[in-house]
């Protein structure tokens, strides 16, 4: 949820960041120059990676080479702090690119280094392996949102990348002379594939700026195919936030006044491609109740006819019988909506009153002296070419009679116009009722859908959330560290997201990844990435509550409610596992607590050697530091930076971040099992576990670059 | 044990022959009779659909094991024995009427059963048999020239759901005349003649509705108990609105008549809906009469279907390959063109009033123009991205105008723009390159050609004169698509047109897609599934309106159609039906209570709604496709099912 953007490691500030993103949309494609150096430094530009719209670098491309001119490519850049606007958009989705390209590398000299590296590794080698852990989680959280991409990525990058270039011409030719079924088989696999290079080629992106409740905001590229709920997933990762329901993406419109919550099966670019370029229009990240309360007490909307005593006392298994009627059978049913709103003349200032009905086709009203019958109807509206959007304070700028406003209006218009239909409300109630009652009409089945998705992602996160609080006793230990890392992770997904597609695909092959991440730290990391990925957010949400300390924080404690309950549930189960660690691991989870060993092991070897962590944790630090005094972060730097060098494996991170954040109480425990482990950096991190909370906080919000370039410094020493 | 004399009528041997007499003793039982008879009779046939009906009493002696003491059965007793299966007419949802034989001796539920069985309509308690209205006698004579299907030959024993042979069922693939039935089920008919619709009964208030909800028979009894002779016309109808487990893979019957059902209480304006929604529906109905026109092949569902989709698979990959090469690459880099010489105009801008040509260019879901076709090369003087616009048509074909009218969406609102073309062949393809481009496809894309086309069958439509009926079957008058009222109110000139913007946006669909649209939109009107009947409250003077809905019972005031109240089914703990009284009662939660009686419908016609609704809504928690026969005669059947 909090997500500073202005990140507070000495890096990011180098770069800075902030300046970046003062513009809040610009489209990529303008950006041509940029793009093509950069596809030259990549060399193979035809793999995209679908789920973020990063570009992932096969494996092979030479990792040394590549890298360095990337970096030192982004680090020029970073450093020139006065670049336009467009070029520092065009930055920020380099960074991305660049981000993605060295998970790429680091991704495959580990898989080269697998056997290798366990005895070389340790000091090189760790800052790969942090990476690869970043990656891991991201593909857990991202798979969701872009589950189709995952295959394609994999299979390219690591088999069909060389051939998907030459097939287009070549493929026809082969198809014809080979008979067997195998190689046809084989070939139209390539012609797909190549066919969706190209396709992925044409692919228009967005960098878009996208606005927090608390009023940071985050970067992202978004390419076309992506829908609201992949973004929003995306956006999950990187602010740690409960991933409850109402999270939604909004646009808001100043010049007209306009708000509307973007629906999860809507594409963003379309609507955001409908923007004027001098447009103010903001798009933003925020909880938005009304977005599923359809779902949550359908009886507001469908029964709102009835007493308000026996709407309020409605059953749950009434709830769902309700929505199973309206939103289950052969056919949406419509809110029957009637009501007097005011509807503004056109071109007139004043506000007229009339009867109003909603039909499955559209608004309707009676005109004057009919009666009510479907026949004597008149079409006000029709919902096929607008979208409805809540106005906000019409009675200054238009006169309403009051303040509840909604407008309908074709998405492209964005500027006053005779087109646009202003209507006004008596109350908040009514023009909730009505907007949702459009909305059902507009968007039928798909809205359902998209709740159904929200909930099932709402409940794997709080479900992970559990199951990793009662895992978080042993790694608690390195709790500390892993937070920060935990957090640089999420942050840095951003550019992960490419990684994750592939680690998805991974399942069918699930042994190709884990190996390459760490060799034996990475054996802990990889099961509790997958799963872990989702928990992330929801402990950094628990942390928050737990981390009151922080100024920030309290706001966003109110708004959510639904971590807290959970956090208690995690005390609960925190007991137990203290006293035997390693125990609890093999019972809770057996896959995930293989891990465990390795991650001991891990400790040891990568304590000393790892670089690449201490700066990620340190990134939450700073952040704060702009905006808001830390006191958590001074500790947390410098027991982070051992730490995190310490323990660089990144299972152990996650799961003591879980720990720490979840309930305050275990922390102790974890400090004893920290002592076993690991050395110094862990009994350090024992008291301060509360504290700690709050740094990863800050490390995701600003992390994602910031953790990114901290990686990337890490990998460009360990090339070196 | 004294023997007596018991007559029985045999109706095989004709209605003048006299009655058989035989021999037997009061513990003699049913099944002994009956071989005594078939014995004296000397008829050799088959007579195992047969059983004794007794006439008086009204009832079917079906036991075979039951005394005939145990019966209460007399030597008065006037005992018939005839087939339990007869000859029936049933007027299907499409209007059509279709002899076949069913079952006289078991309840209405079960018969409804055999005969669903028989069409191929799945989930049968979905519907019921009422009593059609009465047709005016000077009708007569278009009865007789009415083309009676005929599927009484199909023996009954043959009739089986699950063998298909030529994607039809195997009763069905016996002989012409029987695949010729099963073509007329599950291909939508034709659209009527408009004066057919007007002259065909249509319910003009709530009352008449609520009458037509007294026809229903009795789901308990039989229908010889029902008075329903050998050869009555009944109706078969949808019943209950609640329809479950929809597949277009097995329901091609069940959804084609269902759809035809929908289709006449739309344009009988049994339910009512606005224009818009009423032009919506025409323009299905259009689009569904031209599918299954040009495609009935596509209606009938092979047993191979899953191999050809596998197959189709196949295909479609090395098509995809085909798409590769290098020539198929820049054809779809390079999207075809249309050039030509428009006339455009935009009110908003006009100072002066009028058209002006310039030569136009369509590329790429955007339009552009030039001064002239020599200056096509250089710059536009302006370029219009039709992406998102709304293309309707302003045309005129007597007149002959062709007018494109675009409102384009832009940041500042719509611009109007008028495309005024030169003939119909150039308008339909811009308006088709519009129509397109406003859901952002190119002129590449493949609906392109087909979209020309319709757009010039609407625009024959429009040519044709109403009095010369073409051969062609393509034009339709629009006429036959909407309701009457609707008929009167516009001119077929001012219809069509409408009636094409709507269909463009189902133009797309295919034929089973076209179905569920119109069905979805059926089920979305307000009024949907609501059977209403005139009941009399508990305590109230005046005749008031029920409408049984399949979640909820509404209570309309039978003066302003207002409702007044509604119940819903999932707050009701019980209801009874007094039967001496003849009063339904029902309490609700929160000790709620309501009584009525019945005015137009007996009240087990309105128990049998209510018990059949919680009936339906029980289905979808048990996967089972058992049907549960005893649950629903439970929750219908009354004081007489127990």
């Amino acid at each position: 949820m909090y997500q500073s953007q202005s990140t507070t490691l000495p890096i990011t500030n180098v770069i800075g960041y902030r300046s970046f993103l003062t513009h809040p949309l610009t489209c990529l494609q303008q950006m041509d120059d940029i793009d093509a150096m950069f596809s030259d430094l990549l060399g193979e530009m035809d793999l995209l990676t679908q789920s973020l719209g990063v570009e992932t670098l096969p494996p092979e491309p030479p990792s040394s080479s590549s890298k360095e001119m990337n970096f030192s490519m982004g680090f020029a850049d970073m450093n020139v702090e006065s670049l336009n606007e467009l070029e520092e958009n065009d930055l920020d989705a380099l960074m991305a690119d660049l981000m993605a390209d060295l998970n790429d590398t680091e991704e495959k000299l580990a898989v080269d280094l697998e056997g290798q590296k366990e005895a070389e590794a340790p000091p090189p080698d760790l800052p790969p392996a942090p990476h690869g852990l970043s990656f891991y989680p991201v593909p857990s959280l991202s798979t969701p949102t872009s589950p189709e991409k995952g295959p394609n990525t994999f299979s390219a990058p690591l088999a069909d990348s060389p051939a998907p270039i030459l097939s287009p011409p070549t493929l026809p030719q082969h198809a014809k002379p080979s008979m067997e079924e195998i190689e046809a088989q084989m070939k139209a696999d390539k012609i797909k594939l190549a066919l969706e290079k190209l396709k992925e080629a044409k692919v228009k992106k967005l960098v878009v700026k996208v606005v927090m409740h608390d009023g940071s905001s985050k970067t992202l590229m978004v390419d076309e195919r992506q829908t609201v709920r992949d973004i929003l997933d995306n956006l999950f990762e990187k602010t740690h936030c409960d991933c409850n329901v109402d999270w939604s993406l909004s646009e808001t419109n100043p010049e007209l006044q306009l708000e509307r919550g973007f629906e999860d099966h809507e594409n963003l670019v379309d609507p955001l491609s409908a923007w004027t370029r001098d447009s103010e229009n903001k798009v933003i990240f925020q909880e938005r109740p009304d977005k599923y309360e359809i779902f949550k007490n359908p009886q507001n909307f469908y029964l709102w006819k009835k007493d308000k005593k026996t709407i309020k006392d409605m059953k749950d298994r009434d709830k769902e019988l309700l929505v199973e009627e309206n939103f289950c059978g052969t056919s949406i049913i419509v809110p029957d909506l009637e009501g007097v709103l005011y509807l503004r003349e056109d071109g007139k200032k004043s506000w007229k009153q009339r009867l109003f009905l909603l039909r499955a086709s559209g608004i309707y009203y009676v005109p004057k002296g009919k009666s009510k019958t479907s026949r004597d109807l008149v079409c006000f509206v029709q919902f096929d070419n607008v979208n409805v959007y809540y106005g906000k304070e019409f009675k200054n700028k238009y006169k309403a009679p009051t303040d509840f406003c909604f407008v309908l209006k074709h998405p492209q218009i964005q500027k006053e116009s005779q087109y646009i239909k202003y209507l006004c409300c008596d109350d908040a109630w009514t023009m909730n009722l009505w907007v949702t009652g459009i909305r059902i009409a507009k968007y039928g089945k798909s809205l359902y859908e998209n709740y159904k998705t929200s909930m099932k992602k709402a409940a794997v996160t709080t479900a992970w959330t559990n199951r990793i609080t009662t895992t978080t006793s042993i790694p608690s230990t390195p709790s500390p560290t892993p937070k920060a890392k935990a957090s640089g992770q999420a942050n840095g997904h951003a550019p992960q997201p490419p990684a994750e597609p592939m680690a998805k695909v991974g399942n069918a092959p699930p042994p190709p990844p884990p190996p390459p991440l760490l060799p034996t730290q990475i054996l802990p990391p990889p099961p509790s990435d997958p799963v872990l990925p989702p928990p992330p957010p929801p402990l950094a949400v628990k942390r928050i509550p737990s981390a009151t300390s922080v100024p920030r924080q309290l706001p966003s404690l109110p708004t959510l409610p639904t971590s807290f309950p959970p956090s208690l549930t995690y005390m609960a189960n925190l007991p137990p596992p203290p006293p035997s660690l390693s125990q609890d691991d093999s019972s809770e989870s057996p896959p995930d607590f293989l891990p465990p060993p390795p991650p001991a092991l891990g400790f040891g070897p990568g304590a000393g050697s790892l670089p690449s962590p201490p700066p990620v944790s340190f990134l939450p630090p700073p952040p704060p530091d702009p905006g808001f005094p830390l006191p958590p972060p001074p500790p947390d730097p410098a027991f982070c930076p051992a730490t995190n060098r310490g323990s660089l494996p990144a299972p152990p991170p996650r799961q003591s971040n879980i720990g720490a954040g979840a309930p305050p109480p275990p922390p102790p425990p974890p400090p004893a099992s920290a002592g076993l482990q690991s050395t110094p950096s862990v009994r350090k991190t024992g008291p301060p576990p509360p504290k700690r909370t709050t740094p990863p906080l800050a490390a995701p919000s600003g992390g994602d670059f910031m953790s990114e370039l901290a990686k990337a410094m890490a990998k460009k020493r360990g090339n070196q | 044990m004294a023997a007596w004399d018991l007559s029985v009528t045999v109706e095989d041997l004709g209605a003048d022959a006299p009655p058989i007499t035989v021999s037997v003793t009061s513990d003699l039982h049913i099944g002994g009779v009956i071989l005594k008879l078939v014995e004296k009779s000397q008829v050799k046939r088959d007579w195992s659909d047969h059983a004794l009906w007794w006439e008086q009493k009204q009832q079917w002696l079906l036991r075979t094991a039951w005394t005939l003491e145990k019966c209460g059965i007399q030597a008065d007793a006037g005992l018939i024995f005839m087939a339990q299966h007869k000859p029936l007419r049933l007027g299907l949802p499409n209007g059509l009427t279709l002899r076949l034989r069913a079952c006289f001796s078991g309840p209405v539920f079960r018969t409804v059963l055999g005969i669903c069985k028989m069409l191929n309509i799945r989930r049968p308690e979905e519907l019921s048999l009422l009593r059609p209205i009465e047709e005016k006698k000077k009708k007569k004579d278009t009865d007789l020239s009415e083309e009676l299907y005929d599927l009484t030959e199909v023996p009954l024993t043959s009739v089986s759901r699950p063998c298909l042979y030529n994607g039809m069922p195997a009763h069905f693939a016996d002989s012409l005349k029987t695949e010729k039935v099963y073509k007329m089920l599950s291909v939508s008919q034709p659209a009527p003649a408009p004066e057919a619709i007007a002259k065909l009964y249509r319910p003009a208030s709530v009352v008449d509705k609520a009458h037509i909800h007294s026809r229903w028979l009795d789901s308990s009894r039989s229908l010889m108990q029902q008075g329903v002779q050998e050869n009555d016309r009944l109706w078969l109808r949808f019943k209950y609105y609640c329809f479950h487990d929809l597949e277009p893979k097995y329901d091609v019957v069940r959804l084609t008549q269902m759809y035809e059902q929908a289709r006449w209480a739309i344009l009988l304006e049994d339910i009512d809906c606005t224009e818009e929604e009423m032009l919506l529906f025409g323009a299905i109905q259009y689009h569904i009469n031209k599918l299954s026109l040009s495609e009935p092949q596509t209606m009938t569902s092979s047993p191979a279907m899953d191999d050809l989709d596998s197959a189709l698979q196949c295909l479609e990959v090395k098509l995809d390959g085909a798409d590769s090469s290098p020539q198929d690459m820049l054809e779809n880099l390079t999207a075809p063109e249309l050039n030509d010489y428009l006339k455009i105009f935009r009110p908003k801008r006009l100072t002066l009033k009028g058209y002006k040509q310039y030569w136009f260019k369509f590329k790429d879901a955007s339009i552009s123009y030039y001064k002239s076709k020599e200056e096509s090369l250089g710059e536009p003087i302006q370029q219009i991205n039709l992406k998102g616009c709304e293309a309707a048509p302003d045309v005129n074909v007597a007149g002959q105008k062709f007018c494109i009218k675009l409102l384009i969406p832009a940041p500042e609102g719509m611009n109007e723009v008028y495309l005024r073309c030169e003939n119909e062949e150039q308008y339909s393809r811009w308006m088709a390159a519009c129509r397109l481009a406003s859901k952002g496809k190119s002129l590449a894309d493949r609906l392109f050609q087909s979209e020309v086309q319709s757009i010039r069958s609407f625009l024959a439509m429009q040519q044709t004169n109403p009095n010369t009926h073409t051969d062609n079957s393509m034009s339709i008058n629009t006429h036959s698509l909407v309701s009457p009222r609707y008929s009167k109110k516009y001119k077929v000139k001012q219809l069509t047109p409408r009636i094409l913007e709507a269909y463009q946006n189902v133009a797309q669909l295919s034929l089973t897609d076209a179905l569920l649209r119109f069905l979805q939109i059926w089920q979305a009107l307000p009024d949907f599934g609501i059977s209403f009947v005139v009941v009399r409250f508990k305590g109230s003077r005046k005749d008031e309106v029920l409408g049984i809905a399949p979640n909820r019972l509404i209570r309309i005031d039978l003066g302003v159609g207002d409702v007044v109240k509604t119940w819903r089914y999932n707050n009701m703990r019980q209801w009874n039906v007094n039967w001496d009284i003849r009063q339904v009662a029902i309490e609700f939660d929160g000790n709620v209570n309501m009584a009525f009686s019945c005015v137009t419908a007996d009240c087990k016609i309105v128990h049998e709604f209510i018990g059949g609704y919680i009936f339906m809504s029980t289905r979808s928690r048990e996967q089972s496709d058992t049907l549960n026969e005893e649950l629903f005669h439970k929750l219908t059947g009354g004081h007489e099912a127990l």
